[in-house]
């Protein structure tokens, strides 16, 4: 009796199977590596087979977030792209974390739990202290391609940062599916802003209380030289509600300039408590000083001589500065509270300046303008100017006052002011302001080997990549300039001055140096590659099919002039002509002027200007470098007087 | 210069004046001192480093580990802020945890000329669960200026008495006094293993030590009627004396170390002193002997549950190798059958250990383990195969050269098998490792074959085999100095492994493109690989190029160096100087074949002299031989360096030989139009 029960149970299974075949067919299908399609696989470490994610915002001040991640993986290098960890600290909790591995064929293989998971401080290296931590999954692939499911759920109650919906933010990852939904109370005004969604497929659904965003069939994105970076070629939608938390401290806000006042008036107000004490000493500091900028410029460098900077990120997810007296105790801060410390120093001498959030870094990330939410990832502080804004870069020591260099140049910032808060753009450093020039002289032995005297001048951007080696230790320097001179083989330097004119801001470089076998010898003759001190070495990578647009962030000028002293007993064979290019992406401009007798003098000018330019004119670019380098290699032929 | 050597006792005694070491009592003169006179390149110089550690008895808990540190950091410039923060990492287990006690810090500056002190806070003091075995805590000096002097003093407890934190001597910056103190029990006898260029030797001296034990003893006694009841307790105190042994260290102005390029790992140079723990001997009870020879240090890591007996298990796979290997008898094909079969089966999940982690039998079934599973499971295997195969221990570049007896010597194993006459060094944890092809992280020094009855010998894991590098190359050439042509490379072992590892795990238009900007834009066409995943043959690699402006053309001639886009530019070596061994890791050599058709109408003005020259003591060669007529041009160049670690006494040549290598690569050819 049993048994037929048994039997009866196993038909109707059985039956279920076959009626659901289909169903689980299609779910399967999506485990398996087989069922990509081939476009997706091209230039792609791993492919997004699924990602959905789901906001629900319950109420102001909490905010569940889920996901799932299907995600296969085709080499090695994909392993990098699953990113198998999740955040947490004390405001966000991790309420469901689970792993599901399969294999090629979608079979299931390993199921990993919450608890298998390793836990560790997120704090890097750089950090002095933060309070997040990680739980993060080590797996070892047991071959190639393997699929894997991750789903998450935690819980925040900050509302301050929605997740945006970014399916791809990685080079070689293409997405198959990926889709978004936002679910919010009526009282809430969430905001959205689409990006870069022109030439993909997307499907969005948007009503009261909800949003969907759902995109398909998305090609990998890979990196490509002078291009605009990943954050401004892929598809993402930004997130932010108009009332939002911030670890318990409520705020609304509509627009930049209520967004300013929200944070001066909450975060930053509150912290200028400087003694007494400092407030006289700085303002006895300053006493003889008429104008602000001046007052400003006194006052920088007392905080460059004072503090230094550490990271440690508490308070307030980090978004709140320390206060003035602490930074004025300890002597150290983050960019928060160092730039704060300046400010409230600055106002004890009457001297205007504004709290300006940015992100920082070579990119020129811009904020997103006409999107108010909280961004950025760095402060600096600006001191309006007449017309003008200067701007100070607080966490550095090192900077001339002014001057902010690649780190936080021509990009959009939000200065705070107690009015409210107000974008504007950061200094740009323009093509003739970034200008190095080389005067110098060598001489060539008969011997083939030379002396030279170079005296390098850097301004703008190119002072920016060299005022470091100002405390660079003497063997160092010695290694730097035979690398930066790498194509001159024996480099033997005898001298080496630097000026580091902070006031001007200029780096100078008085640097002699002897180099045996310069030339190149061939029977009778000597072959001398005129440019010895400013060659170009570099092409720009050559792609098949360049995908996105030119971009060049920062112009130059390269300015030489060059005094060359030949051998005595030979004569010259043949001088290279004279070259001069000119095109749409800069100039290039040479020289050589015979003086007396065995003297000539070389001239150089190489200029390339910023800008952006279609695809389609990257390969002329790289026509253009190449040509340089090509003439950068000129060479003159002597031949030994009979 | 020779500097006379009554001139530099004259300098140590001069830069030697008063001194006061106490906490807190930092001088003025300290404060006003500049640059290290001894290093003026240095941005902070340890003014004095005191550290002692020793036993001491704790009621209820036995012996425990104290060591107390002081440091008096002097911070001369900028780049020296970074030692005003210190971080102390705490080691914990289940067993007990190390604990930070007694964190005194202040910072020291001259202000007009007085000297002021700010002491570190707490709210400057933070403490970071780092993982399940280590807690950190983490602290930064308040009001940092050029010129301020740190001082910071704490006290380490723990119950890992077995495990002496190494006493390092040598740093990153210069130090001038060093104070160190290592105290034992006679019950614990540790051996002391010196390493690095100083010369440190401690005075060692016996003093007495007494513990004091008290007990706590109750007495009952019963009325004579049986009712009344009274309870006494009374202490007893106990002493044992011992003698205790003192080592102290006392060292002056020890240079910092800096690193060189081509290192194998800069810390087998540093200045240190490691206890080992060699035996616990307590009154009245037997002998635990830890390790102090290298049969002592065998016999302990053998006799581990992780190892021996590891590698005794054969059960979970006898039934797959007796179905791989039956039919074969021919005991070459065996290993290498057994070698793939290992290599395809178990994944390695990238942890180092000489030592199993989850269990051969786990890893086998779970195909992932680490590294002492796969190579464990491998000569189990090949034991049963009847073949003579050992495990051998191996310590790798990163964990440094093992030169003491020490179970932490050794990090990593392989496995090793002897057929006949011929040796075999095996490792399984990579897939394009083959026999004596193992990978880069293993080629360091020697490793220690472990016999069946837990005896060993030491084998050189630096390969004896050369990686060879051929390339041939036809290139045409023509009067604008555009070359075309065909390359072919072939590359054996290491070159072969290397090739693999970037070949085989990379998107294959990516390599191709990366390949390309290596050689400036160099245009690539009919790319293909051979072998790649065949590891038993070199790795082939073929294509056709074009490339333009590969000669000047000037005056009607035409000037090229024949190696063209493949010449060396750059001298690996630029420093001036150099202190410790250069370490290439395994002996390679690369030679070159190129034929050159010239353009029509051009004759051949001046050739390259042919010529080499030779490293001392047969560490490397270098050959250059070419001829040619009107039509093409034939050259042969040879470069090999005969051994993987070359002294530092070579540096000179060796920089001289690339020097040499790189010019005449570079020497030009000239034709003239015929």
């Amino acid at each position: 009796m049993y048994f037929t029960f048994f039997m009866t149970l196993k038909n109707i299974l059985a039956f279920f199977l076959l009626f659901t075949s289909t169903y689980i067919f299609s779910q399967e299908n999506i485990y398996s590596s087989l069922t990509i399609p081939n476009n997706l696989k091209q230039g792609a470490n791993a492919v997004v087979r699924l990602n959905e994610v789901e906001i629900t915002i319950k109420a102001v001040n909490e905010m569940v977030v889920s996901e799932k991640l299907i995600i296969t993986v085709l080499n090695k290098e994909g392993n990098d792209n699953v990113n198998a960890y999740v955040f947490y600290d004390n405001n966000v909790k991790i309420k469901d974390l689970q792993v599901l591995v399969f294999d090629a064929f979608g079979k299931e293989i390993k199921k990993i739990k919450k608890n298998d998971f390793k836990d560790a401080s997120a704090v890097d290296g750089g950090t002095l202290y933060s309070d997040s931590r990680v739980k993060y999954l080590e797996y070892t692939p047991i071959s190639y391609p393997y699929t894997m499911e991750l789903t998450s759920e935690t819980v925040t109650n900050n509302t301050a940062f929605i997740p945006s919906f970014r399916p791809v933010s990685e080079y070689y990852v293409s997405i198959e599916n990926a889709n978004y939904k936002i679910n919010y109370p009526e009282t809430l005004n969430i905001r959205n802003k689409e990006k870069n969604i022109g030439e993909v497929n997307i499907e969005k659904d948007i009503s009261l209380g909800k949003m969907f965003y759902k995109i398909v069939n998305l090609e990998s994105f890979k990196p490509e030289e002078y291009s605009p970076s990943i954050l401004d070629l892929a598809p993402c939608v930004l997130f932010a509600s108009k009332q939002f938390s911030l670890e318990g401290v409520y705020a609304e806000v509509e627009n930049w300039d209520e967004f300013g006042k929200w944070m001066y008036n909450d975060l930053i107000k509150d912290t200028y408590d400087l003694p007494e004490t400092t407030v006289s000493m700085i303002k006895d500091l300053v006493k003889d000083e008429i104008n602000d900028i001046d007052k400003a410029r006194k006052v920088y460098k007392y905080v460059q001589d004072k503090v230094r900077y550490i990271s440690v990120q508490v308070g307030i997810g980090g978004w709140k500065p320390f206060n003035a007296s602490y930074v004025d105790e300890v002597s150290y801060g983050d960019c928060k509270a160092l730039t704060n410390y300046t400010m409230s120093l600055l106002k004890a001498v009457d001297v205007e300046s504004n709290y300006t959030v940015i992100f920082a870094g070579n990119s020129q990330r811009s904020l997103e303008k006409d999107f108010t939410a909280m961004q950025g990832n760095h402060v600096i502080l600006s001191i309006p100017n007449g017309d003008d804004t200067l701007w100070l870069e607080c966490t550095s020591q090192k900077l001339p006052f002014g001057f902010i260099g690649d780190f936080t140049d021509d990009r959009d910032a939000l200065v705070i002011t107690p009015e409210g808060g107000k974008i504007q753009r950061t200094k740009k450093y323009k093509t003739e302001e970034n200008k190095q020039q080389v005067k110098g002289n060598y001489t060539v032995s008969n011997d083939g080997s030379i002396m030279v005297r170079a005296n390098i001048k850097s301004e703008g951007i190119q002072y920016d990549e060299k005022y470091w080696l100002e405390s660079e230790t003497s063997r160092d320097l010695d290694l730097h300039y035979k690398k930066r001179w790498k194509y001159i083989n024996n480099i033997d330097i005898e001298n080496i001055n630097i000026d580091n004119n902070k006031s001007s801001i200029e780096f100078v470089e008085d640097i002699n140096f002897e180099a045996s076998n310069y030339v190149k010898k061939a029977g009778d003759r000597m072959l001398l590659t005129v440019n010895a001190l400013n060659r170009n070495t570099n092409i720009p990578d050559r792609y098949r099919n360049r995908k996105y647009p030119l971009k060049i962030k920062r112009g130059f000028i390269h300015d030489d002039e060059i005094e060359i002293i030949l051998p005595v007993g030979y004569e010259i064979e043949s001088l290279p002509k004279g070259v001069v290019i000119k095109n749409k992406f800069g100039s290039y401009k040479t020289e050589i002027i015979p003086k007396e007798e065995n003297k000539l003098i070389y001239k150089r000018e190489f200029v390339v200007n910023d800008g952006e330019y279609p695809k389609e004119d990257y390969d002329k670019f790289r026509d253009f470098y190449k040509e340089v380098l090509k003439q950068d290699n000129a060479k003159i032929a002597l031949i030994k007087n009979q | 210069m020779r500097v006379p050597f009554f001139l530099i006792l004259f300098t140590l005694t001069f830069a030697v004046f008063a001194q006061d070491y106490d906490f807190g009592k930092v001088s003025k003169e300290e404060l006003q001192e500049n640059y290290n006179p001894l290093d003026s390149a240095a941005s902070a110089t340890y003014l004095y480093k005191y550290r002692r550690t020793y036993f001491n008895y704790v009621k209820n808990q036995g012996f425990q580990l104290t060591t107390e540190v002081h440091d008096r950091i002097k911070i001369y410039n900028k780049e020296g802020f970074d030692y005003a923060t210190k971080a102390i990492w705490l080691y914990k287990s289940k067993s007990g945890r190390e604990k930070l006690n007694s964190l005194k810090a202040y910072t020291y500056n001259l202000v007009d000329d007085k000297i002021e002190d700010v002491k570190l806070k707490k709210d400057g003091i933070f403490e970071t669960e780092k993982s399940i075995y280590y807690d950190e805590t983490k602290f930064t000096m308040p009001d940092i200026k050029e010129g301020s002097i740190v001082e910071y003093q704490y006290e380490i407890t723990s119950p890992f008495y077995t495990n002496i934190d190494e006493f390092e001597f040598q740093h990153d910056i210069p130090v001038k006094k060093i104070y160190a103190e290592f105290e034992s029990p006679e019950y614990f006898n540790f051996k002391a293993n010196t390493k690095g260029f100083l010369n440190v030797i401690p005075r060692i001296e016996n003093k007495r030590g007494k513990i004091t034990f008290t007990e706590k003893v109750r007495s009952t006694s019963k009325g004579f009627n049986g009712i009344g009841n009274s309870t006494s307790t009374s202490f007893e105190t106990s002493e044992v004396e011992y003698t205790k042994q003192v080592n102290t260290y006392s060292l002056e102005n020890v240079p910092a170390l800096k690193e060189e390029p081509y290192v194998n790992n800069i810390d087998n140079y540093k200045s240190s002193v490691n206890y080992e723990l060699s035996f616990v001997h307590f009154p009245n009870s037997q002998i635990d002997y830890y390790s102090t020879t290298w049969e002592s240090v065998v016999k302990a890591i053998y006799e581990s549950p992780d190892f021996g007996s590891e590698l005794d298990k054969n059960g979970y796979f006898e039934n797959e190798i007796d179905a791989l290997i039956g039919s074969i008898s021919d005991p070459l094909q065996r290993t290498s059958l057994i070698f793939d079969f290992v290599k395809s089966r178990v994944k390695w999940n990238g942890y180092y250990s000489k030592y199993t982690n989850d269990g051969v039998k786990k890893a086998y079934k779970d195909q992932v383990g680490n590294v002492a599973e796969i190579n464990l499971m491998l000569t189990s295997m090949l034991r049963y195969a009847g073949l003579r195969a050992y495990p051998v221990l191996v310590s790798t570049r990163a964990n440094g050269v093992p030169l003491f007896p020490t179970r932490e010597g050794y990090n990593y194993v392989v496995s090793y098998v002897k057929i006949d006459d011929t040796e075999i060094l095996l490792d399984a944890t990579n897939k394009y490792s083959t026999p004596n092809v193992l990978p880069y992280r293993t080629l360091n020094w020697q490793g220690r074959v472990i016999a069946e009855q837990g005896g060993s010998q030491l084998i050189d894991l630096y390969p004896k085999e050369i990686s060879n590098n051929s390339i041939s190359m036809m290139v045409s050439l023509d009067e604008s100095g555009t070359i075309e042509g065909g390359y072919r490379s072939l590359k054996t072992n290491h070159n072969a492994l290397a090739y693999r590892e970037s070949f085989n795990e990379a998107d294959k238009d990516d390599f191709l493109e990366k390949l390309e900007n290596k050689y400036g834009g160099l245009e690539i066409s009919d790319f293909k690989v051979v072998n790649a995943m065949d590891i038993s043959k070199p790795v082939m690699e073929t294509y056709k190029f074009v490339k333009e402006s590969q000669a000047d053309v000037i005056g009607g001639k035409l000037y090229f160096s024949p190696m063209f886009f493949l010449k060396s530019n750059e001298n690996p070596f630029k420093l001036e100087t150099r202190e410790f061994p250069v370490d290439f890791g395994y002996p390679s050599s690369i030679n070159y074949k190129i034929i050159i058709n010239l353009p029509d109408g051009y004759k051949v003005e001046s050739l390259p002299a042919p010529g080499g020259f030779m490293l001392p003591d047969n560490l490397g060669l270098f050959k250059y031989n070419i001829s040619g007529n009107d039509k093409m041009i034939q050259l042969s160049v040879e470069s090999e360096i005969y051994q993987s670690i070359i002294a530092p006494q070579y540096y000179d040549v060796l920089k001289t030989y690339f020097k040499q290598l790189i010019e005449k690569q570079n020497e030009q050819i000239v034709l003239t139009k015929a």
